[in-house]
């Protein structure tokens, strides 16, 4: 059973996310903010990550890229999910070191899709 | 300054002003000066001929003086012309002030002497030669030298010179000093009215000015006023809109949890109204996005990023996304592209979210019909352009209804949105991010027929028009204080 790390502020955003994925047959971890994504993405040996860029002091980007120096996290995929489809961050999603990119709110067939894709990678 | 005086010497304003040359009549003080020089120049040989006149009436041998000073008078009228076609100002003056000099002087040596009736215009040099000259200290020495040096001369010649025998007859002389004070009174007179208008007219000028100036300050301020008010309406909107969206998301995302689950356990009824929040949350998001859009448009706040983009490529991305809708409603989606589409230059998510509402309204509205997707490029007068058109056999519109279409909330789509789903913000949001990338949108339309929208977009972005320029305004603010 694949293992995701998600790291999510928002509480309702991140029970919703943690049991439809739980449906899909997925264990997943959770972490509450940058600092402590980062921590469990070692801890926990997650397979995949997926990391909210809009968290609190340390923002998703930063986590990641935090995430990306370590030599024992860095080969973990990341899929950063933002607010907007912008250009700009899609630029910066690839510039910290993310597999891919979705954005908010989630469209979940698309998201497995996504997800599949970088676990078979 | 009442306006019958001021309109009975128009012709005189007119005739001076047409001897005064380019350079001068740009400075206010400058073209001061040379009406007062030029209304001397024109009016004063008038005045002055009175003396030699006289001279030749009650002289009975007028003899080379008179005939000098009555030359001497009338070269005044040479001055006009020399300063429209040289406009050496401050050169002329000084001649001028010269000759007016000499004239005097001339007169009063030949006539009388230190007791000459002619005296007293002597008077009247310093008084114009300080109208003529203006602020600068300089010139003011320079001419009080001239003055002196005169003078001297004067006094040079009267004593050092042989008598000149005066054979005027005295009651020729008392005569010559009536008509002559009367004639440098008169001459003083006309040169201090004139000045007493352009001082008029000055404080005229000076009152209008500072009006202008209070109502530029005041818009100025009111400009300001309203900036603040609509940058905290974004603001606030796009604040809203954040908040919104969280909870949205939360409806949105939860209902499709327990849709999916009803699905599951084949609960027809519970999946429909689970279908019924799910729906109304997506029709909500977007109207909280598009509500954030159109007040970051008005806010001047919407920011548009430019990349290179391949038309067709784009267009076959839209209309690929409309045709599960096209389907569902049995229409026909074609999409017919030039050959010689290639890429053009614009912001690629914007440009999207405009063609998009567009095809999207089209099979909306559009019931086993077709919807056709067109473009081309063209040349309009702002340059070369993409258009864009799609067009429907839908219902169609009453073409009285086109021109409201566009805006906000508008009724046409507002008595649909109930019937077919929408915000009544899409027309309005997709018109506004056209005009931002310096295209356009039109809509023709036949009730029952159909109805064909055209998008024009330019290939390349047009340089930003500079609209409400704070500083073109405050460059405009500096000229009119400058006047």
């Amino acid at each position: 059973m694949p293992k995701i790390l998600l790291v999510e502020d928002n509480e309702l955003n991140r029970d919703m996310l943690t049991r439809r994925l739980q449906k899909h047959g997925f264990e997943v971890a959770c972490a509450l903010d940058g600092p402590s994504g980062v921590e469990m993405a070692l801890s926990e040996a997650p397979d995949l990550i997926l990391m909210d860029v809009a968290l609190g002091a340390m923002d998703g980007w930063e986590a990641t890229q935090l995430i990306k120096a370590r030599a024992s996290t860095a080969a973990i995929p990341v899929i950063a999910l933002t607010a907007h489809a912008l250009a700009s961050d899609r630029d910066r999603s690839v510039e910290v070191g993310c597999a891919d990119f979705d954005t908010k709110p989630i469209d979940l067939p698309r998201l497995l899709g996504k997800i599949n894709a970088c676990l078979n990678a | 300054m009442s306006t019958e005086s001021a309109s009975k010497f128009a012709w005189l304003d007119r005739l001076v002003d047409g001897f005064i040359p380019a350079t001068i009549a740009a400075q206010r003080e400058e073209r001061q000066r040379a009406r007062m020089f030029l209304i001397s120049h024109l009016c004063g040989p008038f005045i002055g001929s009175v003396v030699p006149l006289t001279l030749f009436m009650l002289d009975p041998t007028p003899g080379y003086p008179t005939v000098v000073l009555a030359i001497s008078i009338f070269a005044f009228w040479l001055f006009p012309p020399i300063l429209r076609s040289i406009g050496r100002y401050n050169l002329l003056a000084f001649v001028s002030i010269q000759n007016l000099i000499f004239a005097i002087l001339w007169s009063c040596y030949f006539y009388g002497g230190v007791s000459s009736p002619t005296l007293a215009w002597v008077l009247n040099i310093p008084l114009i030669a300080f109208m003529y000259l203006g602020q600068s200290r300089t010139l003011r020495l320079v001419f009080l030298a001239q003055f002196a040096l005169n003078f001297l001369i004067f006094a040079a010649v009267h004593m050092f010179l042989p008598k000149v025998v005066d054979d005027t007859p005295l009651l020729a002389l008392q005569g010559l000093g009536v008509i002559s004070t009367l004639g440098a009174a008169g001459y003083c007179a006309m040169m201090a009215l004139y000045y007493a208008k352009i001082l008029a007219s000055g404080v005229e000028l000076e009152t209008e000015m500072r009006g202008h100036l209070a109502t530029a300050a005041e818009l100025r301020s009111a400009t300001a006023e309203a900036e603040r008010a609509s940058a905290a309406k974004a603001e606030f909107l796009a604040r809203m809109s954040h908040e919104l969206r969280t909870p949205l998301n939360a409806v949105i995302g939860y209902s499709q949890m327990l849709l999916e689950d009803a699905q599951d356990e084949g609960d027809q009824s519970g999946a429909a109204d689970l279908e019924r929040i799910h729906g109304a949350g997506h029709h909500l998001l977007r109207l909280v996005n598009e509500v954030l859009d159109l007040s970051k448009i008005e806010a001047g706040k919407m920011e548009l990023t430019s990349e290179e983009v391949d038309v067709a490529a784009l267009l076959t991305d839209i209309v690929d996304r409309h045709r599960n809708a096209a389907a569902a409603n049995g229409d026909d989606l074609v999409l017919d592209l030039a050959p010689d589409l290639r890429t053009i230059v614009c912001d690629p998510k914007k440009t999207a979210q405009a063609i998009s509402h567009i095809v999207d309204n089209a099979v909306k509205f559009t019931k086993d019909g077709r919807v056709v997707v067109s473009a081309r490029r063209t040349l309009a007068l702002e340059g070369e352009q993409i258009a864009v058109e799609v067009w429907d056999t839908g219902i169609g519109m009453a073409p009285e209804t086109i021109p409201s279409l566009f805006e906000n909330f508008n009724v046409a789509e507002d008595a649909t949105s109930s019937k077919y789903g929408g915000t009544g913000l899409g027309l309005a949001l997709s018109l506004r991010l056209c005009r931002l990338m310096g295209g356009d949108l039109s809509a023709e339309s036949q009730l029952g027929v159909g109805s064909v929208f055209t998008i024009h977009l330019p290939t390349r972005p047009l340089a930003r028009a500079a609209v409400a320029d704070p500083d073109a305004w405050d460059e405009d603010l500096d000229r009119l204080q400058a006047a």
